[in-house]
């Protein structure tokens, strides 16, 4: 049994989410705050009661009790042991992940730190329940009313930005939001620094839980919850939980917020030209070197200018042939996909999905970075008003490429905007990227870099329809 | 260090249950002392509250110089215990968890020499849930020694096993005694606590209704003896009505069956009036009354009334 809770069900989902997010570039990197929790929630929501219960419904403890040892040492002694087993599922994940191509976490030892504090969180929970149960299979059922809402609706295996608001503010009562943004935040972000409500809030959890279970502790199933005299000491539990829930609700923590990373990065301007890019977006005019075959320029557009600083001049998108239109891969995520949706035509978004398209709409016609003068950073920018809605799992995600595309195509003669689109996607990293898309009423912030990914995705899935093709 | 035993007054009450009603005992050092009783009696209540696992209403225990009620946690520095069946984890090795219980204990002995003497070396490395049921009590034994106790707790703890195991743990308890540890043990098996036990109490219902040495306790109760006879040829069932202390008579064609209170003189009589009918004698069979006919009496409620007359 502690086999297979312990080790058996992280590896498993380990593996679903490597199949879901399989478009991702870095393999797992930015879920692996998601696959600890739940490696950490099955041994302590299952593994750690269903052997207490166990034990004590043999009698196991019974012999204990015997001897000169307290029922704290038997507690603590739990607890321990739990963590190693809880620890080596977490290295194990940890490992797999590597092995198929994430790249290491950022801030390892806050890391560990991290995952210690979460591991006493859901250990404290998983006390409580090895306590209220009488018998195992109670365990089971009360252990699958935590573990289940908590993958669903709090924050753990479903993310956050796709659920309605309602479930994102009962999700501040669970700790498993707090748990995946700690861990993210070490694997991907900005290490500890950043989490350190989180790890009040899971201390806090965990502290509550451990003191009720050893209060609530039962040497023999006979003792029957019912009959515990000490079955008050539930309420700390429960007060704390909802303490930790309401100090996230005044602190305004319950915002949508996908990607742990953001809150740290400077916010981009999206108007100003990001000096750290490596090509400018916007190269001041300069007559081409001598050395340097002279491109057909089209007229009226900048001359194409080589940066100064580095090698091969870079084509500009004018110049682009339907060879390199050709070359994309079209290989990206299908329209259904989890990864860059496309609403198909039968799918009819309702009114309120309709009249929020029909905002959007209008904004854009408006948006000062979808006004910029560079062509390319402009369909950047607008691209971005795709990418980041479906990176934050919006809702309405599938429709809003839809309207970017019909605008794109308002701004540009089909020609031209292939050429942009196809030079966007042979050049994912160049220009700024947008992260926030709010004031188009687009809920939501994503991180650049996994913005830039899904604006590669729609860029290519654009060029195809534009030109006939099939992608994905 | 003594391991003198005394229970003094104890009462413990359930809900409106009295599972203890005032109950005292005295073990004395090196003596194997029995609690009997049938199920519901008692004996768990009062085994648990010498071990400070359950606090009792009223009354006093001390073993040796330690007062129970007042320093649980000592007192079980000194006592051993082996429950009716131990459970452990599964895969903790006799070894194992013969070293972790001695850790538990201020004074320890090593787990080689209890897998020795418990004839465990063989599976001193085979995980608990491996070993049989015979193996698993001579290790739930080992665990009450783990400490050099000086008094040793024994919960039922033939129940369950075969002849052979019960004859091995028999050996052991004998040899407890042989060395000098204090035992009381509990059990359902008369003739087990005729056999082994210096003195036993009767539990019934919380109370304490008879104690003493097995002998005296069957010498002294007016538990009447058993009677079997048969002869050449069919006897008059009310001729032998007119014999002096008998009971309970029962004729079955040549054979009679009765019991009497003074055996020489019933049969005394009995011979004669055979002889004056020139009836020849078969068979005659004589049984004494057994600890589990006293037991069976005194708990059947008949005896209640004669507490007084048996307890010492």
């Amino acid at each position: 049994m502690a086999l297979l809770y312990g080790y058996l069900f992280p590896v498993i989902y380990l593996g679903a989410f490597w199949v879901l997010y399989r478009y991702e570039k870095v393999p797992l990197l930015h879920h692996m705050g998601e696959l600890l929790t739940v490696s950490v929630l099955g041994g302590a929501c299952f593994g750690l009661p269903t052997a207490m219960v166990s034990e004590r419904e043999r009698g196991v403890w019974r012999r204990y009790r015997l001897a000169p040892v307290g029922s704290w040492a038997v507690v603590l002694s739990t607890i321990v042991a739990r963590y190693f087993i809880v620890l080596s599922a977490g290295v194990l994940q940890l490992a797999i992940a590597l092995a198929i191509g994430m790249t290491a976490p950022e801030h390892p030892w806050a890391l560990a730190l991290v995952f210690s504090v979460v591991s006493f969180a859901f250990i404290g929970l998983g006390l409580v329940i090895a306590m209220l149960a009488d018998s195992v299979p109670a365990v089971q059922a009360l252990g699958q009313c935590l573990f289940l809402p908590m993958l669903i609706i709090g924050g753990v295996a479903v993310p956050l930005a796709s659920l309605p608001p309602w479930a994102q503010h009962v999700s501040a009562f669970f700790p498993g939001r707090y748990a995946v943004e700690a861990l993210q935040a070490c694997v991907s972000g900005r290490g500890w620094g950043e989490t350190r409500f989180d790890l009040v809030a899971l201390g806090l959890i965990g502290a509550a839980g451990c003191v009720t279970g050893a209060k609530l502790f039962r040497w023999e199933s006979g003792q029957r919850f019912r009959a515990t005299a000490s079955k008050l000491w539930l309420v700390p539990t429960l007060a704390v939980w909802f303490v930790v829930g309401w100090l996230a609700e005044s602190r305004g923590r319950i915002v949508i917020k996908p990607a742990p990373a953001t809150t740290a990065e400077s916010p981009a301007t999206p108007l100003a030209p990001n000096p750290a890019t490596s090509v400018p977006v916007t190269p001041p005019p300069a007559a081409p070197s001598a050395t340097q075959p002279a491109p057909t320029v089209i007229a009226g557009s900048p001359a194409p200018v080589p940066p100064v600083v580095s090698g091969p001049p870079k084509q500009r998108w004018e110049l682009l042939t339907e060879a390199d239109i050709a070359s994309l891969d079209y290989n990206v995520p299908p329209d259904s996909a989890v990864v860059t949706p496309i609403a198909s035509a039968d799918d009819i978004p309702d009114d309120v999905t309709d009249r929020l398209l029909a905002n959007l709409e209008d904004a854009l016609l408006k948006w000062p970075p979808g006004l910029v003068e560079d062509p390319v950073q402009r369909v950047l920018n607008l691209m971005a008003v795709a990418g980041v809605p479906d990176l934050v799992q919006n809702p309405v995600e599938r429709f809003v490429p839809i309207i970017v595309q019909r605008h794109l195509e308002t701004l540009y003669p089909k020609d031209k905007l292939v050429r942009i689109l196809t030079w966007i996607a042979l050049h994912p990293n160049d220009g700024v990227m947008i992260e926030d898309v709010s004031e188009l009423g687009l809920e939501g912030v994503g991180s650049g870099d996994l913005v830039r990914e899904r604006v590669y995705y729609y860029a290519i899935k654009f060029v195809a329809r534009l030109t006939g093709r099939k992608a994905g | 260090m003594s391991a003198h035993v005394v229970v003094r007054q104890l009462s413990k009450r359930y809900g409106v249950v009295d599972a203890l009603r005032e109950v005292s005992f005295e073990i004395q050092q090196g003596e194997i002392f029995g609690l009997l009783g049938p199920n519901g009696a008692g004996k768990t209540t009062a085994l648990e509250c010498l071990v400070g696992l359950r606090e009792p209403d009223t009354g006093e225990i001390v073993i040796g110089e330690t007062d129970v009620r007042r320093a649980p946690a000592e007192a079980r520095q000194r006592i051993g215990v082996a429950l009716q069946s131990t459970a452990l984890q599964d895969k903790i090795t006799p070894r194992e968890a013969l070293a972790l219980f001695g850790s538990f204990y201020r004074e320890r002995e090593a787990p080689g020499v209890l897998l020795e003497r418990f004839a465990l070396l063989d599976k001193a490395d085979a995980p608990f849930d491996s070993l049989s049921g015979g193996q698993k009590q001579r290790l739930a034994l080992a665990l009450a020694f783990v400490n050099r106790p000086h008094l040793v707790l024994l919960d039922e703890p033939t129940t369950g096993l075969d002849p052979h195991a019960r004859r091995e743990l028999h050996h052991e308890i004998i040899r407890m005694k042989q060395e000098g540890y204090t035992v009381l043990l509990t059990t359902h098996y008369l003739e087990e606590a005729e056999q082994l036990c210096d003195r036993i109490a009767i539990l019934h219902e919380g109370r304490v209704i008879a104690m003493g040495a097995p002998r005296e306790l069957i010498a002294g109760s007016s538990t009447l003896q058993t009677v079997t006879l048969v002869a050449s040829r069919p006897i008059a069932e009310e001729r032998l009505r007119g014999l002096p202390g008998l009971e309970s008579l029962r004729c079955d064609g040549t054979t009679a069956y009765f019991r009497t209170g003074s055996t020489s003189s019933t049969l005394t009589a009995l011979l004669r009036l055979l002889d004056e009918q020139h009836v020849e004698v078969i068979d005659l069979q004589v049984r004494k009354a057994t600890l589990e006919d006293v037991f069976l009496d005194l708990t059947r409620g008949t005896a209640m009334e004669k507490p007084a007359e048996l307890t010492r």
